[in-house]
């Protein structure tokens, strides 16, 4: 099972697959052997990968270069080919089964149950792994209530990052009367780096469209839409696919099994604003209008998609639906806290080794994530600093903290939210303002304009951030910030700009120091704002191995072979590659005022750094 | 009904309604920038925010429904910080204009920054600078100005059914602007100007002119159409500057439409009337008021004296108030002693009377604006409302959006074919033959209640006529199918409430008295209420003049004469039923026939025949073989160049009065102006010319005058008495080799009658007359867009530029009749059978 996701596609999947079969084909064992394109595996840092089946060997870092010595080792002497396997990163050990490794060992897969196992493009594929079986339960078995009761008792919360009871809308929808009624998965995934509903779409396209028959069974919905972003081709592709299958079966269209139900379903591509995933802005978009959010004078359940009741759900939300049914909401249950119950798909991105999409139960702790899962932090002696989580309508949640569950509500409590399940690990060379400052670039840009706190204030917050990490910031920007947010989230139309402020008021909340760096002393200590720190090197550390004048783009480092370096602050455009190579920690990253000060100055400086640092460090333990 | 506490005050509101709503029913204000009444709401703003009691966050009163029970908090501390916040939000990039913007003072912006206190001004931003865009010739749009509320962009899509401004962009960047960025192409109505509450859309022709609070504003009617709206001028220094709709202010609810809006200066054009003239050899020369009545009496004496009273007739004015047409004809009959007067109501409204009378037994036929609301099927026939009466319109596209299905039968797109449930694209003048049709199919089927339907008088004959118009015939006479027609007839017959419009005027070709009684067929078949069938009154007081007894067979109040006098038609088109039509030049001279005519002085009131009414070139020779040719108007009209005597009448800015609209209803219409030179308001001049003949009207003034009008005897109700009057599809013209298209003649939306192309605002949008001709017949006949066309009927030839355009259909043109120097109605002929015309030109390029 050789990985089709958009990840290793990218990384050269398709090479190695001809190569793959191109060496079976010489060695004459093309008849005994099948290379199958699965979706995405989850396992995006090492791709592309590959599971081998029956034994269940699992390859990465795979190159159509290797592919003979592969073929050679492990298909026709027995050997599993150890160079290619995964390694455990401190000692190296090699481990050839899926089910041992670290990342995949601590998932527990529910959405995910088919990843990898299955050709997403062979329905027979999905029905072998019990596909379908719940819509027949659905179907056949039981009544609309009784499905709306089932996932109500199972304690499903939307996907998407709302997380509103989805028992509880689809109970709504059943209620309310109508001619015409929808349901409407949301693929739009619009966070940046977040990739669980590609993966979804790709990997498992019939768990959605299973997910999204039964919801029009339990609302009495005959149609449906699947709003998929257009800069997902590929998950399209598989979407339709699948649809397409599903119409020659006569698992969609009319008189689904003789039930005398009738669900039609249909794919609607997105147009590259981040903003149609907002619930009524994707349907306005949908209706062929402007995608603007509307003010909730109805719930989308009373009144939605063509003013008609509209049942609007996640991708990640229908994928746990056919489960629910069959397993019953005891089942679902068992996973989770009470008031978080199942799992969650989560992008586990970051300065950590083991980067990709990850599955686990919502009162699995951050720590856990990061460190069994994750792999720990990729870069060597380097500590983790915070988890940004919800996107940019989250936060981040420090290092102190990581025991906590990652349930709604505990990651809420601390100034964060589960979101869509974006995840990203930073590390303390992360500078947490410059953090704050791409989210809001991101989210003024993406501001659909139709309300003035959103469409105004974004801005303002954006260009405030930016004046500070340029240098400019003053007294009372801290305050400006937080009058801002709190002036945004309580007037803004949507959820866009409701959560926008996220992000600075949480690292305000927890890194409020770093914001007062940059603005009284102006400085960064990260050395991430270039205009915010002067790098120097401690001639008394440093060794003189001319490692930092190699990687130097700008010729800004002069210095004899073994004999202490200089940098030329003239030269040197403050890209830090000099600080990210130094093994010596001879280069010290100090204020702005450095730049021109005089060297018995500098030289105090560079000493009161280790002091700051090292006060940081006290204050983080004492929290 | 539902009970909410907003302030601690207790309120009752419906269910259904939005907290503001509440609010401003219950005279409680919240401040609000994008909510307006007409539109959905939009929640852009975020000023009406109020504190619920048990919810965390600030709602939008705009955008959440009043609950039973709730407690509402509009301004508390928490409120308006926000308020204050979200105006501070607004003012960082808004440039500081208020010095030289003309909403200085009126603005809704400025208005809430007053009252919220200085935002302290924290944030120092470049302010937007886009220069104002003045592409348009009426609404100028000034993009830095604006704070995106949306409201002309629904007003002008949701409302209006046009769609010509859009958002472009997102976030930040996002402006208001007509599609693409390119000049604005519209309806002009100017409703967009109204509703923007910052300085972003002004009216172009207003620029600085005047600052708001230097008008001194006066509520009047609107003088074009038969919808009487209300309008609200502006007055500086004497002089009128602009006119604007309020917020529910009269039958118009506060709409207007571009005429009403832009269309008043056409009392300050140049060829305003400012002294009486007296033909001296080919010149009208300027004269004093005693001489120019002094010339009129002996005149008219000598006629009466040599040819009797009943050789002289008078034409009444839409355009005048009631008291000026019931003098009219007092004058007219008491001191001349002729019955032989009428008006264009004769082409329109008066048509609507006959067959209402014929129908129903009943008069003073009246439509209900608000009718289209809430019916289930509205049937429109040939007749585009949204031009010629665009209020009306408007309440049909509204009851449209609110679930009426709403079927047009119509040869060419307009608004409501576009906004239409069903388009029935039938050909141009074959309404009669469609209506028929479908009373055909209604009676096979048996959709009617033949029970009481049977006992109509004429069912047989209706019977009769019908046995014609099978589906497959009328089928092939209106080009729609037999499947279409038949659906078309279900529907309105199976509808549970229903209405039936059309409009019928001066300025149509393709309708007539057969049109009216087939309606009035359709209406009495299938047993609904004389109400059903809604024909308005073409202009300003057509439906009062008509009651004031400006026609040749009955007098004030209705009141059927005994003796009935000439109508337009024997005056002006043929000398009498016995005599043959005027066209049919073979029975003789033209020389002979205007001596059988009997007519030998006509006396016109405001109105213009030599260009408004159909074969023109023969009127014009009618009125020059007159002996006696008064024209009473306000501007040197065509017609009036060819009087013996010409006297200027007060516009209707400058005197009072009342008109009564196509609802029957009379509203006052008050002076805002003086006068202007030496006119005088008609009833004067009439007054004087009376006294002038000797004669005493016995009144003083207008007072006597309303008097008598409020002692005439009410007019009866009379109990509806139903009769068919079965009508056949006939044509009085038809194309063949020399005349190959079909022209139709039809109104533009920027004009009413005549007397709107002397408005220099409305003509700097549509200031000429075009021949619309579609893509097709323009490559057959050799025509370009926009070139010049030589266009022969076999009245006459007419030069006119040309638009190609796919909106009309193959073989047919399509020309307007406002215009006085395009002389389209020189093409058109008057038919004989009060039917339709169908005029047939020939088109070529010149």
């Amino acid at each position: 099972m050789l990985c089709g996701g958009t990840g290793c596609m990218a990384s050269g999947t398709m090479k190695v697959k001809a190569a793959l079969e191109e060496e079976f084909k010489k060695k004459g064992i093309g008849e005994e052997t099948k290379v199958i394109l699965s979706g995405c595996n989850g396992f995006c840092a090492k791709g592309p990968v590959m599971s081998v089946y029956p034994d269940g060997t699992f390859y990465q870092d795979l190159t159509p270069e290797e592919m003979p010595g592969l073929v050679e080792e492990h298909f026709l002497k027995g050997r599993p080919y150890q160079k290619l396997m995964f390694k455990e990163h401190e000692k190296k050990v090699a481990i050839p089964s899926i089910n041992d490794i670290p990342f995949f060992k601590h998932q527990i897969l529910v959405v995910l149950k088919n990843k990898g196992i299955i050709d997403p493009e062979r329905l027979e594929d999905y029905i072998t792994m019990d596909g379908y079986k719940a819509l027949a339960k659905a179907l056949m078995q039981m009544k609309p209530e009784e499905i709306v009761k089932v996932v109500s008792d199972s304690g499903l919360r939307g996907r998407g990052g709302a997380g509103f009871p989805t028992g509880k809308k689809w109970e709504l929808g059943l209620k309310i009367k109508s001619d015409l009624k929808y349901v409407v998965c949301n693929g739009d995934e619009g966070d940046p780096g977040a990739f669980m509903d590609r993966s979804v779409m790709e990997a498992d396209p019939h768990a959605v469209i299973e997910g999204m028959i039964i919801c029009g069974i339990a609302t009495q919905a005959h149609k449906g839409y699947i709003y998929v972003r257009a800069e997902y081709p590929l998950a399209i592709r598989r979407l339709q696919k699948a649809i397409d299958q599903c119409y020659e079966a006569g698992l969609l269209g009319s008189n689904i099994f003789n039930s005398g139900f009738d669900f039609d379903l249909e794919i609607y591509q997105g147009a590259g604003a981040f903003v149609c995933g907002e619930a009524t802005a994707l349907m306005r978009s949908i209706e062929g209008k402007r995608g603007m959010p509307r003010p909730k004078l109805w719930r989308s359940a009373v009144k939605g998609l063509w003013d008609k009741p509209t049942v609007l759900n996640n991708v990640e939300t229908f994928a746990n639906i056919p489960q629910i049914v069959l397993n019953g909401s005891g089942w679902y249950r068992s996973l989770g806290t009470e008031k978080s119950a199942g799992t969650k798909v989560f992008a586990l991105t970051g300065a950590i080794n083991n980067v990709g999409l990850v599955e686990v139960p919502m009162d699995t702790p951050l720590r856990k994530i990061i460190y069994d899962i994750g792999g720990g932090m990729i870069k060597k002696g380097r500590k983790c600093k915070a988890v940004q989580l919800g996107g940019p309508s989250g936060g981040c949640i420090p290092e102190a903290y990581f025991d906590i569950p990652v349930t709604y509500e505990a990651i809420e409590q601390n100034g964060a939210i589960v979101g869509s399940g974006g995840m990203v690990v930073l590390d303390d060379t992360t500078c947490m303002v410059n953090t704050a400052k791409f989210f809001l670039e991101f989210t003024a840009d993406e501001s659909c304009g139709k309300c003035v706190p959103c469409r105004i204030g974004t801005k303002l917050m954006y260009d405030l951030l930016n004046d500070i990490c340029k240098g400019k910031g003053k007294e009372g920007d801290i305050e400006t910030l937080e009058d801002l947010s709190e002036n945004i989230i309580s007037t803004s139309l949507c959820g866009l700009g409701q959560s926008a402020p996220n992000p600075v008021l949480s690292t305000l909340r927890y890194f409020k120091d770093e914001y007062e760096m940059h603005i009284k002393e102006k400085w960064c200590a990260t050395g991430v704002c270039r205009d915010l720190c002067t790098f120097y090197i401690d001639e008394s550390l440093c060794k003189g191995c001319g490692a930092c004048a190699r990687a130097c783009p700008s010729k800004a480092i002069a210095g004899e072979k073994k004999k202490p370096h200089k940098i030329l602050q003239d030269n040197c455009v403050q890209c830090r590659s000099c600080w990210d190579t130094c093994k010596f920690n001879s280069i010290k990253i100090l204020p702005l005022s450095a730049r021109k000060a005089c060297e018995s100055e500098i030289a105090a400086m560079a000493a009161a750094v280790e002091e700051r640092i090292a006060e940081r460090e006290l204050a983080e333990v004492a929290r | 009904m539902i009970e909410l506490t907003i302030n601690g005050k207790e309120i009752k509101t419906e269910k259904g309604k939005t907290i503001l709503q509440a609010a401003l029913s219950n005279g409680i204000k919240i401040p609000n920038l994008c909510y307006d009444k007409r539109v959905v709401p939009f929640g852009a703003c975020r000023v009406c925010v109020v504190e619920i009691e048990g919810q965390r966050k600030l709602e939008a009163s705009c955008a959440t429904l009043a609950g039973d029970g709730m407690v509402v908090l509009t301004d508390t501390p928490k409120v308006r910080k926000a308020r204050q916040a979200v105006l501070e939000f607004m003012l960082v990039h808004h440039p500081l204009d208020c010095p030289v913007c003309d909403k200085a003072g009126e603005c809704d912006l400025q208005e809430l920054v007053y009252e919220y206190g200085k935002p302290n001004g924290r944030f120092v931003k470049e302010k937007k600078h886009s220069p104002p865009d003045t592409k348009g010739p009426l609404v100028e749009l000034t993009a830095n100005r604006c704070i995106l509320c949306g409201k002309c962009v629904r007003i002008c899509s949701e409302f209006q059914g046009r769609g010509a401004l859009g958002f472009i962009g997102r976030g930040f960047s996002t402006v208001v602007q007509p599609a693409f960025g390119e000049a604005i192409e519209c309806d002009y109505c100017g409703q967009c100007i109204d509703v923007c509450p910052t300085g972003a859309l002004l009216n172009k022709s207003l620029k600085y002119k005047a600052r708001p609070w230097t008008l001194e504003e006066k509520d009047t009617i609107c003088p074009f159409c038969g919808c009487g709206c209300t309008v609200t001028l502006g007055v500086k220094d004497g002089k009128i500057l602009r006119a604007r709709g309020r917020e529910d202010n009269g039958r118009n609810e506060g709409n207007l439409c571009g005429r009403g809006r832009f269309g008043f200066d056409y009392i300050y054009s140049e060829n305003r009337l400012t002294s009486p003239l007296i033909r001296k050899g080919d010149e009208l020369v300027p004269s004093s008021w005693e001489e120019a009545l002094n010339y009129i009496s002996d005149r008219l004496r000598n006629i009466i004296d040599s040819h009797g009273p009943s050789s002289i007739g008078a034409i009444g004015s839409p355009r005048c108030t009631n008291e000026e047409n019931y003098l009219f004809q007092k004058f007219i009959r008491d001191v001349i002693g002729s019955d032989n007067i009428d008006s264009s109501a004769a082409f329109g409204y008066g048509l609507a009377e006959k067959a209402w009378e014929m129908s129903f037994g009943q008069s003073g036929h009246r439509i209900d604006l608000k009718s289209p609301a809430g019916k289930d099927v509205i049937l429109v026939v040939e007749s585009d409302l949204s031009v010629t009466h665009p209020v009306f319109g408007l309440n049909i596209l509204k009851a449209k959006r609110n679930g009426s299905q709403l079927i047009v039968a119509d040869s060419r797109e307009t608004k409501l074919t576009r906004h239409s449930s069903h388009w029935a694209n039938i050909k141009q003048g074959t309404g009669v033959a469609l209506l028929n049709g479908i009373m055909k199919v209604i009676m096979e089927r048996g959709l009617f209640d033949d029970k009481n339907t049977l006992k109509i008088k004429g069912f047989s004959d209706l019977e009769e006529i019908l046995k014609d118009y099978t589906p497959e015939r009328v089928s092939e006479i209106t080009g729609i199918g037999v499947d279409e027609l038949v659906a078309i007839s279900e529907t309105f017959a199976k509808a549970k409430t229903r209405m039936l419009t059309l409009s019928v005027g001066v300025s149509e070709n393709t309708k007539g008295l057969d049109m009216v009684l087939a309606a009035a067929n359709l209406i009495n078949l299938v047993g609904e209420s004389p109400d059903a069938l809604q024909i308005p009154a073409e202009y300003a007081n057509s439906f009062g003049l008509y009651q004031m007894g400006i026609r040749p067979d009955a007098g004030p109040g209705y009141k059927i004469s005994d003796n009935t006098g000439k109508g337009i038609s024997d005056m002006l088109y043929w000398a009498g039923p016995n005599m043959p039509d005027i066209r049919d030049a073979d029975n003789g001279s033209w020389e002979e026939l205007d001596k059988l005519m009997a007519l030998k002085a006509l006396y016109i009131m405001g109105t213009d025949p030599a260009v408004t009414f159909p074969d023109s070139s023969n009127i014009t020779r009618r009125l020059k073989s007159l002996d006696l040719l008064i024209v009473q108007d306000i501007a040197l009209t065509d017609t009036a160049k060819l009087a013996h005597v010409v006297l200027p009448a007060s516009s209707w800015a400058e005197k009072d009065g009342t008109y009564t609209n196509a609802e029957g209803i009379t509203q006052k219409v008050c002076k805002v102006t003086e006068l202007t030179g030496q006119s005088f308001p008609d009833w004067q001049i009439l007054k004087n010319l009376s006294l002038a003949m000797g004669k005493d009207l016995g009144i003083e003034d207008m007072g006597d005058i309303v008097e008598e009008i409020n002692s005439l005897p009410p007019v009866h109700i009379l109990p509806v008495n139903r009769s068919f009057n079965p009508v056949n599809y006939a044509w009085s013209e038809g194309t063949d080799v020399s005349y190959p298209l079909n022209m139709v003649v039809r109104d533009l939306l920027q004009h009413a009658g005549s007397m709107s192309t002397r408005s220099k605002t409305l003509g700097l949008v549509s200031s000429e007359a075009r021949i619309e001709i579609n893509e097709r017949d323009a490559e057959r006949f050799g025509i370009s867009d926009n070139s010049h066309v030589r266009i022969t009927s076999r009245q006459g030839t007419v030069y006119l530029k040309a638009t190609v355009t796919d909106k009309v259909p193959d073989g047919t043109v399509y020309v307007p009749s406002h215009f006085p120097h395009s002389g389209v109605s020189t093409l058109t002929c008057h038919s004989a059978r009060k039917g339709i015309s169908m005029d047939a030109v020939r088109v070529e390029a010149a």
